[in-house]
C-alpha cells in the first residue's frame, strides 16, 4: 500500500502548495486555479505507472472527468473571447 | 478536495478485500505443508523452477528427490500430478509444488519478454505496484546468470530447510517470474539479504 500513500501524499502537497503560492501571487480567477490542479494531477497520475490494472482503470476514470472538466474551462474562455 | 475526493474514490476499490492477517495466515498454513513434506523427505536438492510451457499449465517449482551435480534437462511437459518423473533415470524423480510465484505470475498484464529490461520492469510493477513489498528492483544479465536486486525489502525470509531448497518469497517470485520470461528452467544460486536491500542470483538451465 505504500505506493498509494505517497501518490496520495504528493497530489495532496502539491495541491496544497499550489493554492498557497496562488494566493501569495494574489490569483483570484477560480478557473486558473481549477486548470493548475488538473494539470498536476494528470501529470502526478502518469508518473505512477506501476499502480495495478484495476487502480489504473479508476484513476484512467478519474483523469477523463477531470480533463472534461479543463476542456470545459477553456472552451468557456474561448467562446468568451469570441463573444 | 473534489479532486482528491475522486481520486481517493477510484483508489478505495482496488483495496483487498480480505484483511492482510487472513492472507498470512493462509500463506503460512500452505508453506508449513509443503516445508513439512520437503523436511520429511530429507530433500537437498534445490529447486528447479519450470516456466508454464513444461509444466502443462502454470509456472512451478520442481524439488529433484535426489541431489544430482548437473541440473536435470527437461525437454517435455511434466504431467500435472505432485510426483513426476521427469527423465529417464530411476532416481530422475521430483516434487512438483505450486510456488508464491506460480500465483504471483498470474498478476502480470503479460508475459515479459527475455531481457533485463522487462523483467526489471515486471518484477517492479509486481513488488512496488501489485504487491507493495518493496520500493524498486535492479536487474542484470550476464550469459546464463541473473542478478536481481531488491530496495527497502518489506518481506523477510527465513533460514529453514524449506527455504534453502525452494528459496525466499522474494526469490520464489524472481525465479517464477524470470522462468517464464526466458522460457526456460532457473535455479536460484544465491541469495542475500543486507539491510535495505535482497540480493538474488538465478542460473538459467537448459
Amino acid at each position: 500500500m505504500k505506493i498509494y500513500n505517497n501518490y496520495i501524499l504528493i497530489i495532496a502537497i502539491l495541491l496544497l502548495l499550489t493554492t498557497v503560492i496562488l494566493v501569495a501571487m494574489g490569483q483570484n480567477a477560480l478557473d486558473v486555479y481549477y486548470s493548475i490542479y488538473i494539470i498536476e494531477a494528470l501529470i502526478v497520475t502518469e508518473l505512477y505507472v506501476y499502480f495495478n490494472a484495476k487502480a489504473r482503470r479508476g484513476l484512467n476514470l478519474v483523469s477523463a472527468i477531470l480533463f472534461g472538466g479543463f476542456l470545459f474551462i477553456v472552451s468557456s474562455q474561448v467562446i468568451r473571447i469570441l463573444a | 478536495m473534489l479532486i482528491l475526493s475522486f481520486i481517493l474514490l477510484a483508489l478505495g476499490r482496488t483495496i483487498p478485500r480480505l484483511p492482510p492477517e487472513v492472507s498470512t495466515l493462509l500463506f503460512e498454513t500452505g508453506i508449513d505443508n509443503i516445508a513439512a513434506i520437503v523436511e520429511e523427505l530429507g530433500i537437498k536438492s534445490k529447486a528447479i523452477y519450470l516456466p508454464s510451457s513444461l509444466t502443462s499449465g502454470r509456472p512451478q517449482a520442481l524439488i529433484p528427490l535426489y541431489s544430482n551435480p548437473s541440473p536435470p534437462t527437461i525437454t517435455e511437459a511434466l504431467p500435472q500430478r505432485l510426483i513426476v518423473r521427469y527423465g529417464a533415470s530411476p532416481d530422475d524423480v521430483g516434487l512438483l509444488v505450486t510456488t508464491i510465484g506460480t500465483t504471483v505470475v498470474s498478476m502480470l498484464e503479460s508475459r515479459p519478454g527475455p531481457t533485463p529490461e522487462e523483467l526489471e520492469s515486471a518484477l517492479t510493477s509486481l513488488f512496488r505496484g501489485i504487491l507493495g513489498i518493496a520500493d524498486g528492483v535492479g536487474v542484470i544479465h550476464r550469459e546464463n546468470h541473473i542478478g536481481v536486486e531488491i530496495y527497502n525489502p518489506r518481506i523477510e525470509s527465513k533460514a529453514t530447510w524449506f527455504h534453502q531448497c525452494l528459496g525466499g518469497p522474494l526469490a520464489s517470485v524472481v525465479a517464477s517470474v524470470a522462468a517464464e520470461a526466458w522460457n526456460r528452467p532457473v535455479t536460484i544460486n544465491q541469495e542475500e539479504h543486507h539491510k535495505g536491500k535482497c540480493s538474488i542470483e538465478l542460473e538459467v538451465l537448459g
